[in-house]
């Protein structure tokens, strides 16, 4: 079992390291390990923030203020354990952390970075300028440390203590990195419209974030608080924020072991030049200038460009090639859309358009170019809403709804412009797709429970599967970027699969593939409408559409000019005037 | 009361059109390049030293000295750091695209955020090893003489900071709107590729958006100096309330910046009546509510992702 081994090895080093400081009897040296360990909770949980989600946060040192002032005042205002004291202080800061990612379900990218900062430049001058409650630059003396046998812990004791933490925080996140929640963190990362799309809240995985990082920031502030028995404003500066950033971006965001090989390095160089602060600060301003210049992916980035392992190639076929499953048989109403409208301004992409989709059928969506197609799927998927109209599907009432939501529903969709996470696998990108239709809970996948790991093998499989099903089970472990446009496609395709549609909408599916790759492409819609999944397609190339729909929908300036079996709408003359256009005797003679 | 009141409005207007040069400079550069310097308030820093050190060299003094003592540099002195305090920071904001901006922008992940921190900080430790982490107290090119009307006193640092910033403010908006410069600038900043394909010099442009954003940071500086003493900590706050100030008047709209730095001065100075150390919380909450209702502030226009 890899995740039986991984939990020894970690066992064993941490193990080991408490041997080695047992031995060591100089209390400078003790002082810089335990900050060693301080640090690395810290980083370690702002990786799962930066390097996973994608957050820059810039007001870390507000969230360790919060640990630290929490214990302090619990300790000293109160008779309370210092123990439960520090659980307390870890809960405080995760509400803060809530408090940070609030502003987050509005703003975005560099908004969200001033806010952050701003939170932290707050929290600064609270605890500076509100003496009353914070003792300011006086700070607040006699926290308890805590204690073991009633007799408070010695210096080695508190570096064994900080190295337990650790081993502990690193085995967590690593559970909740190689679950579902990692993956879904690093698509929101890459495309936020994709995530959603595929059943990912994306709201909520920044919250989780958020609220990680604050949590293992604010116990490295209380283990500070505790160790000194004492903590003033002087703690808590914009550059410790800074620091406990470049942690994370020096040692390589968004690899396991960078936030443990930053701290390492940056505490280490930060004790030795910590007789000069002002050299101190120049070299952190310098790395944040440079180094992602230099490194882009930090030193493990660099590391792990040197050691470039040869990948797996390819992954035993997974047996047949049988059709899978994936929606219910039958027949009737799937969607009914009723007096649909949407304008932007002076364009109108929908006015008044009703239509309904039957289950098991497969329908285009076809119209001239600024027809409101892709609204129309937009709107379908909850991306944009409608001004007016009303959208069922399965019988329930969807206009409003989140895009998460619909998702979950069991509509699923692609887009004209392929939106796949591209740095993540093949794999990685159809398991995400997976995301909604997975039961396992935060607390289940961050504790690995035998649950969420039966869970994770049942997607692998299925992915597996429909990567079959796509023809693309020997690219699996390649980027999913690095793929050519038409297989990348496909792959698109499948993560849409892989969420379980019971309606699938397809815009613009055979853009930009050639002729040959068009008709196994209607090959494939074909075989997947065999599947139990109904299709809706938004499309241009005639021959497809043609071939394979069962109903074909014709919008033209957002409005619908005709419906009906492909032969029939071929015939049409609206349509045939809204695509060559009409000769002016022939509207004079008819 | 109502003296207190009115006292409040002018100092907050003075204070406001700092934040509003600021803002503005704010403005510039994310329209046009679509980045923010995030060090911008250690700009506003570095253009009171940079001023303060122009005038201890008028006056003979070592650059690094940190008292004026009795010493009073005349018009002509203030006028010359004037202007070497808004060259030197152009240059700065020349060398900040060239080395922190442009090798990021455009693309994702916003490692510029990081590499325009780290100049900052770096700055800052340099003015740190330089003067150390003492305020100077920096004498008005003006005089200290309040002046009283209706009761209030005014400095005249306050009034000229208010003066200088509308005067900047009008000679902006109208290059801005009336200018082939202007013109330029907004073409660059309404799409980058196609203003190129129409002949116009984006890099020169971009470039052109940080000079006068880190000048506009410096002038800031300039005149606040006098009002609150030079700090190389004053800068992160300011910059800040700057950036707020542009967040709620909308960051894509110069005008509306600048009517947000003056509602966040003022603003700021009413809750200082009140309740000194709640000051800064209630300006963040006060962006935060707006953040909520008008994600792209109050005179901000939609932003639409197309999918």
């Amino acid at each position: 079992m890899k995740q039986g081994r991984h939990f020894v090895a970690v066992a064993l080093v941490a193990a080991a390291l408490i041997g080695a400081t047992a031995l060591f009897n100089n209390d400078y040296y003790l002082r810089i390990v335990f900050m060693m360990c301080v640090y690395y909770l810290c980083a370690a949980g702002m990786n799962v923030l930066v390097g996973y989600a994608g957050q820059k946060s810039l007001g870390q040192a507000g969230l360790f203020a919060a640990g630290a002032y929490a214990a302090a005042l619990l300790t000293t205002r109160t008779e309370m354990s210092p123990w439960l004291a520090l659980v307390l202080a870890a809960g405080i800061s995760g509400v803060c952390g809530v408090l940070i990612a609030l502003p987050s379900l509005r703003v975005k990218g560099p908004y969200l970075a001033m806010v952050t900062l701003a939170f932290g430049i707050v929290v600064e001058k609270l605890v500076g300028e509100w003496t009353d409650v914070f003792g300011g630059a006086q700070g607040i003396y006699g926290i308890k440390p805590l204690t073991w046998n009633g007799q408070p812990f010695t210096s080695v004791q508190w570096v064994w203590f900080g190295i337990v933490l650790c081993a502990a925080a690193h085995l967590l996140l690593r559970n909740l990195i190689c679950s579902r929640f990692g993956r879904a963190l690093l698509s929101l990362q890459a495309d936020e419209i994709a995530s959603s799309s595929v059943g990912v809240r994306v709201y909520r995985a920044k919250v989780i974030a958020f609220v990680v990082a604050a949590v293992t920031c604010g116990i490295a502030g209380a283990l500070v608080a505790q160790q000194n028995q004492y903590i003033n404003s002087d703690f808590i500066t914009f550059h410790l924020s800074i620091f406990i950033l470049l942690l994370v971006l020096f040692g390589g965001a968004g690899s396991m072991y960078g936030p443990l090989v930053g701290t390492v390095i940056l505490t280490l160089v930060d004790a030795l030049l910590a007789r000069w602060p002002s050299a101190q600060h120049f070299l952190y301003g310098f790395l944040l200038l440079f180094a992602l210049y230099v490194m882009p992916g930090g030193i493990m980035g660099l590391v792990s460009q040197w050691f470039q392992k040869a990948k797996k190639a390819g992954l035993a076929a997974g047996g047949s090639a049988a059709p899978t499953r994936i929606g219910p048989d039958g027949s009737g109403e799937l969607l009914v859309v009723q007096g649909v409208s949407k304008s932007y301004g002076g364009v109108k992409p929908a006015q008044d358009v009703s239509f309904r989709l039957q289950r098991g059928h497969i329908h285009a969506l076809i119209g001239p170019n600024g027809a409101g197609k892709s609204t129309m799927i937009n709107m379908l998927t909850g991306v944009v809403d409608p001004d007016q109209g009303s959208i069922r599907f399965l019988g329930q009432e969807i206009v409003g709804r989140q895009v998460h939501t619909i998702c979950c529903l069991g509509m699923g969709r692609t887009f004209q412009n392929l939106r796949l996470f591209a740095d993540l696998s093949v794999l990685d990108n159809v398991m995400l797709g997976r995301h909604s239709r997975m039961s396992n809970g935060f607390f289940s996948s961050l504790l690995s429970l035998p649950q969420a790991r039966r869970q994770e093998v049942a997607t692998r499989e299925r992915a597996i599967q429909l990567l079959d099903l796509v023809g693309l089970s020997h690219l699996a472990h390649q980027p999913a970027g690095s793929l050519p446009y038409g297989l990348q496609r496909r792959v698109e395709l499948a993560r849409a699969l892989a969420t379980e549609p019971q309606l699938l909408l397809l815009d613009e599916p055979a853009a930009g593939l050639n002729p040959q790759e068009t008709a196994e492409l209607g090959q494939l819609l074909v075989r997947i409408g065999k599947c139990g999944v109904s299709i809706l397609m938004v499309e241009h190339h005639m021959d497809l559409v043609m071939s394979i729909s069962d109903h074909v929908i014709v919008l033209d300036y957002g409005i619908k000019i005709a419906e009906g079996k492909p032969a029939e709408v071929q015939a049409n003359p609206r349509v045939i005037a809204a695509y060559l256009g009409v000769d002016d005797d022939a509207v004079a003679a008819t | 009361m109502t003296e207190a009141l009115l006292q409040a409005i002018i100092s907050g207007l003075a204070v406001g059109g700092a934040y509003a040069l600021v803002a503005l400079g704010f403005s510039i550069t994310f329209t046009t390049t679509k980045t923010l310097n995030f060090s911008h308030g250690e700009f506003v820093s570095a253009g009171a030293f940079i001023g303060m050190s122009a005038l201890f060299l008028v006056l003979g003094k070592p650059v690094s000295s940190t008292t004026f003592g009795d010493a009073i540099p005349g018009a002509g002195a203030q006028l010359l750091a004037l202007v070497a305090a808004l060259g030197a920071m152009g240059l700065l904001g020349w060398l900040l695209y060239a080395i922190g901006v442009r090798p990021f922008a455009g693309r994702p992940g916003m490692a510029w955020v990081m590499s325009t921190l780290g100049f900052g900080v770096i700055l800052q430790s340099i003015g740190l090893a330089i003067w150390g982490p003492k305020p100077v107290v920096v004498p008005a090119p003006v005089g200290d003489a309040v002046i009283r009307f209706l009761g209030v006193g005014v400095r005249p640092q306050e009034l000229l900071t208010l003066g200088v910033t509308v005067a900047i403010m009008l000679v902006f908006d109208r290059v801005m709107n009336h200018t082939m410069v202007g013109k330029a600038m907004r073409a660059v900043a309404a799409n980058g590729s196609v203003a190129s394909l129409m002949g116009i010099n984006t890099n020169a442009v971009m470039i052109g958006a940080f000079v006068v954003s880190s000048a506009l940071a410096g002038l800031s500086g300039f005149l606040l100096a006098p009002i609150a003493q030079a700090s190389l900590f004053m800068g992160l706050t300011v910059g800040l309330k700057g950036f707020s100030g542009a967040m709620i008047g909308g960051l894509s709209n110069p005008r509306g910046c600048v009517i947000g730095g003056f509602v966040l001065g003022v603003f700021e100075s009413m809750v200082n009546l009140w309740q000194a150390q709640w000051r800064e919380v209630a300006v963040f909450a006060l962006v935060i509510l707006v953040l909520a209702f008008r994600p792209t502030g109050l005179f901000g226009k939609k932003m639409v992702e197309k999918v």
